[in-house]
């Protein structure tokens, strides 16, 4: 058990406390909109100061632990509800918080929707609520239930601005996801029987010695396959990216800017915690021919199935989100698109990532995707904002209502210009080491194959984000465009964005660090194990017989 | 015995429940999702071992006291009734959803739903 919780461990729960305070603060000021916008801003940043502290006591700082964990009611580990904050999940976190600050900010200009308003900050914390949680917990059933905070949001979200059209998408969003929700109890179920545990920790330790817990492992690689099945669908892989065009289209475009760059990050954090943290040490024998890659996918661990399922997932999601977004008719649209094909970016280093041996390629494999990721919520935040900005200045998105916008408002058009840029990958941006880094690690895979999809992908990418720039920011104003008023907030949050996308690409250095301190953290199951401190049931009562025997 | 009359249950449950969700009335596809939650939960259930259990099986009892009684693993109890709650929430929000559908699309058929913009 650990001791009282002072100091860093309790900061591990210092952000969901902000946003849970937030959200019902929020609700019970529902007839006073000033201060309800007031009380979110105030929130929001208190939350970036939240993960801030937590990225530098925890994980940055010269003398950090690396990991702290927060026993909640002072349970000790596989019994009680454990909250683990690690490189990997301070990552995360500041990518949702840079974003959701930025999404706030938009949002206290810009609000769709008339007496539903008062709930929208409300819910818009209750989301961050559930993002946060499924990063801080180390428990796969709490998993799932911030898996249903986070999505319950979205629902309503999706549903939000209330036409026709947004019904139906809310309403096969929502089948999908129940039908989603449905799966993954039955792999937490099988999970459990099988393992006799919850808990990552202790999950993952049984796993490593199935002898000494009296368990057999191979099940273990059916249910995987089932929660992977699960995450691919939050994280919007081909073959389950069919919900995303619609319900992007249908929430207002700055919940949208969230959806794609943070509760899609849920979906590729869970596959990298789950494969590489716990799942990585159980003792399967593999043999599987893997004909796209030239490393040997015989193991002993089922990580290759994972790293094998992700290749056929990532490149059906590059290709179908390229050539889907190059034939869309209006902004969102392309960016919906783009969404599912830039996913599939993030994917494939995880897939060389699953399925390298090398320890050393792993890591670099895996701080690719991390690196990409974090591209991914800064460019498309910063498009789905760019795309609720010239909604609310013209009121239409649609490419043959638009044009020219680029002589009414420049500093749009720059924005917008940046965030494609880093969309395509170009230096000194923060997409060209996102680029620069998952190419590399193909390379280095000497997977040919690979590199010739990454190659079709880039060439979609420029193809969309030229074609989108043409329709709508060069040529003649169009009327829509000519009575614009750009809302000079908005633009400040963009530029604010395009600076970071900026920043990041010149001060590259710092954030490669991070990022490797985050992929040391994905990869460290003895480190995981030893900070949560599973005490086994066994010691207990005092038997030999752990949970996994009935 | 009881694992194969369960297993049986737990298998209708879920092909009534996935034939439901394949018809053309919004209502039904609702149903289907009501029922494949519920035998998800089932599944849940039996998950935690049929058998009465003990202290090996259920640890956390051993922490408390001397006297462990015969009884149900609470584990998989306590996860039931937390994704019971969750899946009535989730389906009385569909069922609101679809009667919305149905106030603004005049229809309840999935095929009929695409054609209005």
């Amino acid at each position: 058990m650990t001791t009282a919780p002072v100091g860093t461990d309790t900061l591990v729960i210092a952000p969901m406390l902000v946003v849970l305070v937030a959200a019902v603060g929020t609700l019970l000021l529902g007839r006073r909109p000033r201060a309800r916008a007031t009380v979110s801003l105030a929130a929001g940043v208190a939350y970036a100061v939240a993960v801030a502290a937590i990225d530098w006591y925890i994980v940055l700082a010269p003398d950090a632990p690396g990991i702290a964990t927060y026993q909640v009611g002072d349970w000790p580990a596989p019994f009680g509800i454990t909250l683990v904050a690690d490189g990997l999940s301070a990552f995360m976190l500041t990518m949702v918080a840079v974003l959701g600050v930025g999404s706030l900010i938009f949002s206290t200009r810009h609000l769709p929707g008339g007496e539903e308003r008062s709930y929208y900050f409300p819910l818009f914390h209750f989301l961050a609520l559930g993002v946060t949680g499924a990063f801080l917990t180390g428990d796969l059933f709490n998993l799932f239930v911030w898996f249903e905070v986070m999505l319950m949001a979205s629902y309503v979200f999706v549903a939000y601005s209330g036409g026709p059209q947004h019904t139906r998408a809310a309403f096969w969003y929502v089948s999908l996801n129940l039908l989603a929700s449905a799966i993954f109890l039955l792999g937490v179920g099988g999970i459990y029987a099988t393992t006799g545990t919850l808990n990552m920790a202790d999950l993952a330790q049984r796993l490593a010695e199935p002898a000494a817990y009296g368990l057999e492992p191979v099940p273990v690689v059916g249910l995987l396959g089932l929660l992977l099945s699960v995450f691919a669908i939050k994280a919007g892989l081909v073959p389950f990216q069919f919900w995303i065009p619609t319900a992007y289209r249908a929430a207002p475009p700055q919940i949208t800017a969230l959806l794609a760059g943070a509760t899609k990050k849920v979906g590729i954090y869970a596959i990298i915690r789950l494969s590489f943290t716990v799942f990585a040490g159980a003792e399967v024998a593999v043999d599987l021919p893997l004909p796209l890659v030239d490393v040997a996918v015989t193991g002993n661990s089922p990580l290759p199935f994972v790293g094998a399922a992700l290749f056929v997932m990532a490149t059906g999601s590059i290709l179908v989100g390229g050539i889907g977004a190059v034939g869309r008719d209006s902004m969102e649209g392309v960016f919906a698109y783009s969404s599912i094909g830039q996913v599939g970016f993030i994917a494939i280093p995880v897939a060389i990532a699953a399925t390298a041996t090398a320890p050393g390629l792993r890591k670099f494999a895996i701080i690719a995707a991390l690196v990409y990721a974090l591209n991914h919520t800064l460019a498309k935040g910063l498009l789905f904002l760019a795309v609720g900005t010239v909604k609310s200045a013209t009121g239409t998105s649609r490419f043959a209502d638009l044009g020219g916008l680029a002589s009414r408002s420049p500093p749009l058009a720059i924005a917008v210009f940046v965030g494609s840029l880093a969309l395509v990958g170009i230096p000194p941006l923060s997409g060209f080491f996102g680029k620069f880094l998952v190419f590399d690690a193909a390379a280095r895979a000497r997977a040919g194959p690979v590199i010739v999809l990454l190659l079709v992908g880039s060439l979609l990418t420029i193809a969309y984000t030229t074609r989108l720039w043409n329709q709508s920011f060069w040529g003649a104003r169009t009327p829509a465009v000519e009575a614009a008023t750009v809302d000079s907030v908005q633009v400040a949050v963009l530029a604010v964005l395009a600076a970071a996308i900026v920043a990041v690409g010149v001060g590259f250095e710092p954030v490669y660090d991070f990022a490797e301190a985050a992929a040391e953290a994905a990869l460290d199951t003895e480190g995981y194990v030893e900070a949560v401190d599973p005490q086994d049931a066994s010691e207990l009562t005092d038997s030999n017989a752990g949970g996994g025997d009935h | 015995m009881t694992a194969v009359v369960l297993a049986a249950t737990v298998g209708a449950l879920f092909a009534i429940g996935t034939f439901l969700l394949l018809r053309r009335d919004l209502i039904r596809v609702v149903w289907g999702l009501a029922i494949i939650s519920q035998a998800a939960n089932v599944y849940l259930l039996s998950m935690g071992g049929i058998a009465p259990a003990t202290a090996d099986s259920v640890p956390i009892l051993a922490g408390h006291g001397e006297h462990v009684p015969q009884t149900a693993d609470p584990l998989v109890q306590a996860l039931v009734l937390t994704a019971i709650v969750i899946g009535f929430g989730m389906t009385a929000f569909a069922l609101v959803l679809s009667y919305r559908v149905y106030e603004e699309h005049d229809t309840l058929d999935v095929t009929e739903l695409g054609d209005r913009e």
